[in-house]
């Protein structure tokens, strides 16, 4: 292709080999995805339990989750980790301007799903479906479902949170990326960066089921 | 874009294509049941689906199925914790 560009890694001196460095750099991204995946892990498990424990209560509040905005989410995150393989590959081919429209349309998708999950959201205010809040408890009157909103509000709080720093992270490695060189010198941070966003659809493709399917 | 460029594209963007499909029909199937519920076992169907999902994503997006047996070691010990953490649970909760 006309605009391919050369493709490698700058070689850091602590490092034998390029080969060595990318591999540390996989690995070491690995070590906290295993971390991020034991901290969502204990949410999913505390889910479960309450299932055991409280089968009517969660079944009454999973219903009042917002099942079709969940899996619209779930297929935009699907989407979004499309265009993330799509740039990694250009990226190896050294196409930096598909790869940056890559990129670009990946954080888009990112803030799509922020924007979907922010109405849902707003929608549970609406409804009087979050507890912690100074106003009426739609549920009161069973107050084991207020374990089952609390889970669901900190789990996909906290993986908005992610997706907002992996949408932050990406949108600033998009900027670096679009300059000459880039790819001659660091294309294995797009490798990297992308193992992150993969591991943030694999959380939420769990999250689906476990709040919104399994407990209808 | 040439033809050579078309088939370059297409030769590293297979695998990814196959997987975004298959994610995107596994999630029908989820949403489906998930949506109608057919059946009280459906629950099954739905963890094995999702299952299939996260391996899909794991081995081909994220690539562990060609890394090195290191990072492949290391990826799978990740979920081999969270397996013991789960079994160690619900044993508890299960067995009272």
């Amino acid at each position: 292709m006309s605009d391919a560009v050369p493709v490698g890694i700058e070689r850091l001196e602590h490092f034998e080999s390029a080969d060595q460095q990318r591999e540390a750099s996989a690995l070491g991204m690995w070590a906290w995805l295993l971390t991020e995946l034991l901290l969502f892990a204990g949410l999913f498990l505390i889910a479960l339990i309450l299932r055991i424990l409280h089968p009517a209560a969660v079944t009454l509040a999973a219903t009042h989750l917002k099942f079709w905005i969940g899996a619209a989410n779930t297929a935009i995150l699907i989407c979004s980790s499309f265009t993330m393989s799509g740039a990694i590959e250009l990226s190896r081919l050294g196409w930096q301007r598909g790869m940056v429209r890559c990129m670009l349309a990946t954080a888009a998708l990112g803030t799509l799903f922020l924007v979907l999950k922010g109405y849902e959201y707003y929608c549970d205010v609406v409804e009087h479906m979050v507890p912690f809040l100074d106003q009426p408890y739609a549920l009161a009157a069973d107050p084991a479902t207020r374990l089952f909103v609390d889970v669901y509000f900190v789990t996909t709080g906290l993986h908005a949170m992610h997706l907002f720093t992996g949408v932050s992270i990406l949108l600033v490695l998009t900027r670096m990326a679009s300059r000459p060189g880039f790819l001659a010198r660091h294309q294995n941070r797009i490798e990297i960066y992308g193992l992150y966003w993969h591991f943030i659809d694999v959380i939420w493709i769990i999250v689906f089921p476990v709040l919104y399917v399994l407990n209808r | 874009m040439t033809s050579e460029d078309r088939r370059l594209l297409w030769h590293h963007m297979r695998l990814p294509t196959i997987s975004f499909a298959a994610l995107l029909g596994l999630l029908a199937i989820n949403v489906t049941l998930g949506a109608t519920t057919p059946f009280r076992w459906a629950w099954m169907i739905e963890a094995g689906v999702t299952l299939c999902m996260v391996l899909v994503v794991l081995l081909v997006s994220m690539e562990v199925w060609r890394d090195t047996p290191l990072i492949r070691v290391f990826s799978m010990l990740g979920f081999f914790w969270v397996l013991i953490m789960f079994s160690m649970t619900l044993t508890d909760y299960l067995g009272r």
